[in-house]
């Protein structure tokens, strides 16, 4: 199969479908970089600076762990899920999407209301690199299970059922059969975490402050407030080859977990000590995942003399007062840019992802990866310099957006390609289908899942993410994120509920995209 | 570095509704979608002038769409970060200048627009109404006057049985400094402007000294006004009942309380030393295409409705005399400074780069 996929018109095809995403990447992530990187060359004498050495520690540290962290936890919650039937468990896949759509001051605001000085649990954890870590969680443990849950799904049932025939125990079954089994793909889970650990932002300049500032935040300050460009470039050349090797990793570990393809099977409850430990980690995920929103959703209807509904009551009247833009106009606006952002990353994430899969290209897959290990900071100042025509204009708002969402889609959508096995390929062909009816009966309704599952993804990060303020935005395009950042940005009790009332709205509206995008079931990346 | 007390994170809104897309289908969705595409890409018959302010920037929307009814112009409004991004991104485009007209530049950052030759010199008839000693020069006209200052909460020192610090000298002591939260002047408007006042009250030597030991002896330092006030005053929940904010916040706490508090629940902490008097200003960008209407513009914003306008939505005072406050004002206190010297503020960046080498990364 390989022999005809590589021949000529083959390749023509790939290359034509793969020349659009190609383009994209070249203008709105390559060519900025390149710019910002000749602007001045970088320092890389500053390196040797010790503070700088303890931020490059830090950052790579604290990644590694919460890497280490999300695989204790996440691992074994996953396997249970894929083994037992529990009630609720399609929803509590999907809730765990949640955490993803969170805007990072929302999650910091959650957390300081639980572990802060006057926190709801009374465990101060201000200042301390804990508080980092469980912001790093909250953002990268779902992923971890929605990942290792997809690779326990492919593991047949019957090798593990065979082991327990033979006399193994449980555990041993566990241990013996179906982690190594899954083992690729629960490894390429916590690489990944590894990698938007290291490359957070939002989180440690928010929860970390001057102590525990990451790279990113490094290249940040830097770049926006210093203007010691070539010190911010040596930077990101150190985060660029850190990000690129964790890639290539994740990439040959994520390879080998394409193998098996999901089945459906009644699943048994779980009994005895499995009861114990699945009620006991789905307890502690939520716990860490959702106490945080919950907090978050209790403020904005608290206030300092005790339960009110002005902060909603504000929001909802803001049409008429002068408390910043409109609900009406910040819920438009989200709807909109989601609605566009999708439109674009389906288009370039399911081109990108076809060209990789017909290839079997792994530079192919290796790109679609680069939006995630840029520094987005980097590339803002890259674009005000390159595109002086697009300064400030939707175009460019949206390509960043696409820029940020179009990998979630490729990851989405390439191992669902993959998964679908080659003889029912061969099949429809022999019966006579036609490449377009193979396409069209075969391929895309297996895919449609995951493609569901990352346009959910997709959207969530325009949702949830300030990726607006890598490009100079305009007053109305208020979004219900950037109205939040803005009534935090006014002193009184009023706009601090108004903005946790926003951030709750915010939710809903993402668990709605969800519910309708995504069945539960979708293996995002 | 805005000077509002609205910073890194805010976005004040002037809004204009766009292309109001809450279609009932996902078909109009997209159709709107599109024809904003459309539109913002081409260009109109009516002159466009744009405007870049910091993020804190907030007028009401009728009377920027007076102003574009009188002048025939179509008014861009362009958000650039906080006030010191915002000059950096104006320095960094200034090949090919991002807007015609920035308003939010302020006393701190005029000299380094200047060194870099961002503005064309224009004086506005306006600016006569102006106090002499608060005009900025002939490259950027005064819009408002704000002053940048340690607030406490009040419920906290009275509860405690605490007396307030009386000094600088005293602020820095453990017994304070634990007590106390300021922004970054590396990343922060007001924290630079209260780093300038140190300065100018201890010299360049004492004050890097004061701001070592301070946070050796406890005082934490943000990135911004946001995290210090939102996060980490004790008023909202935080650990820390001396604040770095301005001498306007208890006012805009009992605005913003919805006729709840009939009194301030912060105070104003006026330490020799602590305050500092930061004037925001408009300017015209070298480059401009529309020269004309972007002095209508700076006549404009110190018009008499606009200077009525933005003191509730921004917190800062007029510029121009004779304007009347809102009674709400009356919460605010002015601190006894008077303007930081043009020798110090010349050297404002180098002083911030020998902070963040001599105190941060110590």
């Amino acid at each position: 199969m390989s022999g005809e996929r590589r021949s000529g018109p083959g390749r023509r095809t790939t290359l034509l479908l793969a020349a659009l995403p190609l383009l994209f990447l070249a203008a709105f992530l390559l060519l900025p970089l390149l710019r910002v990187l000749g602007i001045g060359g970088a320092s890389l004498g500053i390196l040797g600076q010790p503070y700088f050495q303890g931020r490059l520690l830090w950052t790579f540290w604290q990644a590694a762990l919460t890497a280490v962290l999300a695989l204790i936890i996440g691992g074994p919650l996953a396997y249970l899920l894929a083994r037992y039937h529990l009630p609720g468990k399609g929803l509590l896949l999907r809730l765990l999407l949640l955490p993803f759509v969170t805007p990072t001051l929302v999650a910091a605001l959650g957390l300081l209301s639980l572990f802060g000085p006057r926190g709801l649990t009374g465990l101060d954890l201000s200042e301390t690199p804990t508080l980092t870590l469980l912001g790093n969680l909250f953002f990268n443990l779902p992923l971890m299970v929605r990942l290792g849950y997809a690779g326990f799904l492919r593991v047949p049932p019957s090798l593990n059922a065979a082991a327990r025939t033979l006399g193994a125990s449980g555990w041993r079954a566990a241990l013996g059969v179906s982690i190594p089994l899954a083992w690729p793909g629960l490894a390429a889970g916590a690489v990944l975490v590894f990698l938007y650990s290291a490359l957070s932002f939002g989180l440690p300049l928010l929860l970390g402050g001057e102590r525990y500032a990451t790279l990113e935040v490094e290249i940040y300050t830097l770049t926006a407030y210093q203007l010691r460009l070539p010190e911010a470039s040596a930077l990101i050349l150190v985060q660029l080859s850190v990000t690129l090797l964790a890639t290539v990793l994740y990439l040959r570990l994520a390879g080998g977990a394409g193998a098996g393809v999901a089945v459906a099977r009644t699943l048994p409850r779980p009994r005895g000590r499995a009861a114990l430990a699945t009620y006991g980690l789905t307890g502690l995920v939520l716990v860490l995942c959702f106490a945080p929103l919950l907090a978050v959703a209790l403020r904005s209807v608290s206030g300092r003399a005790g339960p009110t509904l002005a902060f909603w009551q504000g929001l909802f009247s803001s049409e008429l007062g002068n408390n910043g833009p409109s609900l009406g106009l910040m819920l438009g606006n989200t709807l909109r840019f989601a609605l566009l952002t999708l439109l674009c990353s389906l288009l370039l994430g399911g081109l990108h992802a076809l060209a990789a899969f017909r290839s079997r290209s792994r530079l192919l897959d290796l790109l679609s990866l680069l939006p995630l290990m840029v520094s987005p900071v980097s590339l803002a100042v890259g674009y005000l310099l390159l595109y002086p025509g697009l300064r400030a204009e939707l175009p460019l708002l949206i390509a960043a957006y696409s820029l940020l969402a179009t990998p979630l889609i490729v990851r989405s959508v390439l191992p669902a390609l993959r998964a679908v096995p080659v003889q029912v390929q061969q099949a429809a062909r022999t019966l006579g289908a036609s490449p377009v009816t193979l396409w069209r009966t075969v391929m895309l309704p297996s895919v449609l899942p995951a493609l569901r599952g990352g346009a959910a993804l997709s959207l969530a990060t325009v949702l949830g993410e300030f990726a607006a303020t890598l490009v100079l935005t305009r007053p109305e395009w208020a979004t219900l994120s950037t109205g939040m950042y803005e009534r935090l940005g006014r002193p009184g009790e009023q706009n601090l509920g108004e903005a946790c009332a926003l951030a709750t709205l915010l939710m809903l509206l993402a668990l709605a995209v969800f519910g309708v995008l995504d069945g539960g079931k979708g293996e995002v990346i | 570095m805005a000077a509002a007390p609205a910073h890194i994170e805010s976005w004040a809104g002037v809004s204009t509704p766009f292309v109001d897309a809450k279609g009932s289908c996902m078909k109009k969705m997209v159709l709107a979608g599109l024809m904003a595409l459309i539109s913002a890409a081409s260009a109109q018959n009516v002159p466009t002038l744009t405007v870049i302010t910091h993020d804190s920037f907030d007028l009401d929307k009728k009377l920027i769409a007076g102003f574009e009814a009188a002048n025939h112009v179509r008014v861009r409004l362009i958000r650039g970060g906080d006030a010191g991004e915002m000059l950096n991104k104006l320095i960094l485009s200034r090949a090919n200048p991002i807007a015609d007209v920035v308003y939010g530049l302020d006393n701190t950052l005029l000299p380094r627009a200047e060194a870099a030759g961002l503005l064309t010199p224009y004086t506005s008839p306006a600016s006569r109404k102006v106090p002499a000693q608060d005009r900025l020069g002939p490259l950027l006209s005064t819009v408002d006057t704000g002053y940048v200052a340690l607030n406490y909460d009040r419920a906290y020192f009275a509860k405690a049985g605490l007396k307030l610090p009386a000094s600088l000298d005293e602020l820095k002591t453990p017994a304070y400094a634990r007590l106390t939260v300021v922004e970054s002047p590396a990343t922060s408007s007001p924290g630079a402007a209260f780093y300038l006042a140190t300065v100018q009250e201890l010299g360049q030597d004492g004050a890097l000294v004061w701001w070592r030991s301070a946070r050796q002896n406890g005082m934490k330092v943000t990135r911004g006004w946001s995290q210090a006030y939102n996060q980490d005053f004790s008023l909202y929940g935080g650990r820390y009942p001396i604040v770095l904010s301005y001498a306007s916040s208890p006012a805009a706490e009992v605005f913003y309380s919805e006729g709840k508090l009939k009194d301030a629940p912060s105070g104003n902490l006026f330490l020799p030393g602590s305050s500092f008097l930061q004037l925001e200003g408009v300017g015209i960008l070298k480059g401009s295409r529309q020269p004309a209407l972007a002095r209508r513009f700076v006549d404009f914003m110190l018009s008499g409705p606009v200077q009525a306008d933005f003191p509730t939505r921004m917190w800062v005072y007029p510029s121009v005399t004779g304007v009347k406050l809102a009674e709400v004002w009356k919460f605010a206190q002015q601190p006894d400074v008077k303007l930081a010297p043009a020798a110090l503020l010349s050297r404002a960046q180098a002083l911030t780069d020998l902070w963040v080498t001599e105190v941060l990364r110590k």
